[in-house]
């Protein structure tokens, strides 16, 4: 069963569940609709690379954003220079995916991508947090490393209260104008107060869409963030066997969710 | 799968009878001045490789037109191995497209190309490539 469009976007009526590895927990939301149905690309233009933009380069040392947009050689954004995507007339003109807790009946389920197309990008959530390991925490990863990101393309869901970072690196030794196309749904969700549908979401017998968010180091941040957002930090993925215990936490669970999600 | 095609266009000084072409693109930042100048080579980065689908050589001389490629770039003095040669006969053009691609892999991303020139008398001419970075298998 289809349960997102061609563009990626889940459909009106069905469910996304944003998965986070570090604590097996996921939120289950109902799209009661999209409220960008029919115009959900944004060209966005040029990246935002601030000129001047100190950036690590990976021949060493380091260099800066000649102009707006423009990603020298060899370089990269550096942990605490992480970027957000601007737009005028913004809830925060500065971070055009930022949204308060009380904005929780909306989501943004946000596909970018970016050219060229083999430009490195990693999300420090919340910003300055590297979210990429390898061996539990031994090695901490990213653009600067040899693995621990992805090209061209990536996809997450912007929870309300916390903030995103973006990084992006360039591996070439050629200086290039970058650009942007942001594929997004505004939904209006809801989180499903039928414990049975969980559990059936989340053991994959009923579809839905799933999004993993890159979390592996939980930031007090985040953890207030969805508690402030949505009054829990998400429903326990327990396995098909364990049906009664996952009830019962999930039904102890509804009583926390907060109005108006 | 990621992949992104580059037009590239290449013009000898029309001094020289050998060198390397200076590379142009719409994406390539170019002032001019350090480090921001026209690159005359390409590296690749790693797990993914350039395709080079299509070469528009066009001149007033006969000429050469080399791809060739390095494993190191940072090597000291960089090693550079012929690839492709295509030629034009004399003063003219050819395009040669829809053939299979001359392909190059980044494994460590030190590995490049470059597009050079050589005529037996010094002259105008020009080349256009078509090269696309992939990760497709």
């Amino acid at each position: 069963m289809v349960v997102v469009d061609s563009l990626g976007l889940v459909l009106e009526n069905e469910h996304l569940t944003v998965y986070i590895p570090v604590t097996n927990k996921a939120f289950v939301f109902r799209v009661k609709s999209r409220y960008n149905k029919g115009f959900e690309r944004i060209n966005y233009g040029p990246l935002p690379l601030p000129s001047g933009l100190p950036l690590g380069s990976y021949l060493g040392g380091t260099s800066a954003v000649p102009v707006t947009g423009v990603l020298p050689a060899y370089s990269y954004v550096m942990i605490g220079g992480e970027v957000s995507f601007p737009m005028s007339g913004a809830y925060d003109e500065k971070d055009m995916w930022y949204i308060p807790k009380d904005w929780r009946e909306r989501l943004f389920h946000v596909i970018l991508d970016v050219y060229p197309r083999w430009l490195r990008i990693d999300l420090t959530i919340p910003k300055g947090v590297v979210q990429r390991r390898f061996q539990r925490d031994k090695i901490t990863l990213g653009i600067e490393k040899n693995f621990g990101f992805s090209r061209g393309r990536i996809e997450t869901v912007h929870f309300p209260e916390i903030r995103y970072g973006y990084r992006f690196g360039n591996d070439t030794n050629l200086n290039v104008y970058t650009s942007a196309i942001i594929t997004y749904g505004e939904y209006v969700v809801e989180i499903p107060r039928d414990a049975e549908m969980i559990f059936s979401i989340l053991t994959r017998r009923y579809p839905s869409h799933w999004v993993t968010i890159p979390i592996t180091s939980y930031d007090e941040t985040i953890r207030r963030g969805l508690t402030e957002t949505y009054g829990i930090e998400g429903f326990t993925v327990y396995p098909i066997n364990k049906r009664s215990e996952a009830l019962a936490e999930y039904n102890k669970l509804m009583k926390d969710i907060v109005s108006g999600v | 799968m990621v992949s992104e095609l580059i037009t590239f266009k290449g013009e000898t000084d029309g001094t020289s009878t050998s060198g390397d072409f200076p590379l142009y693109s719409d994406l390539l930042f170019i002032t001019g001045s350090a480090p921001f100048t026209a690159p005359t080579y390409i590296t690749i980065p790693p797990g993914m490789k350039a395709k080079i689908w299509t070469k528009r050589i066009s001149g007033d001389v006969e000429t050469n037109v080399i791809i060739q490629f390095t494993k190191n770039i940072s090597a000291s003095p960089v090693v550079w191995i012929p690839l492709d040669v295509e030629k034009l006969a004399s003063k003219g053009e050819i395009t040669l497209e829809k053939r299979r691609p001359v392909v190059v892999r980044g494994i460590l991303g030190t590995e490049a190309i470059k597009i050079s020139w050589s005529q037996p008398t010094a002259g105008k001419a020009y080349v256009v490539v078509e090269i696309e970075f992939t990760d497709e298998e």
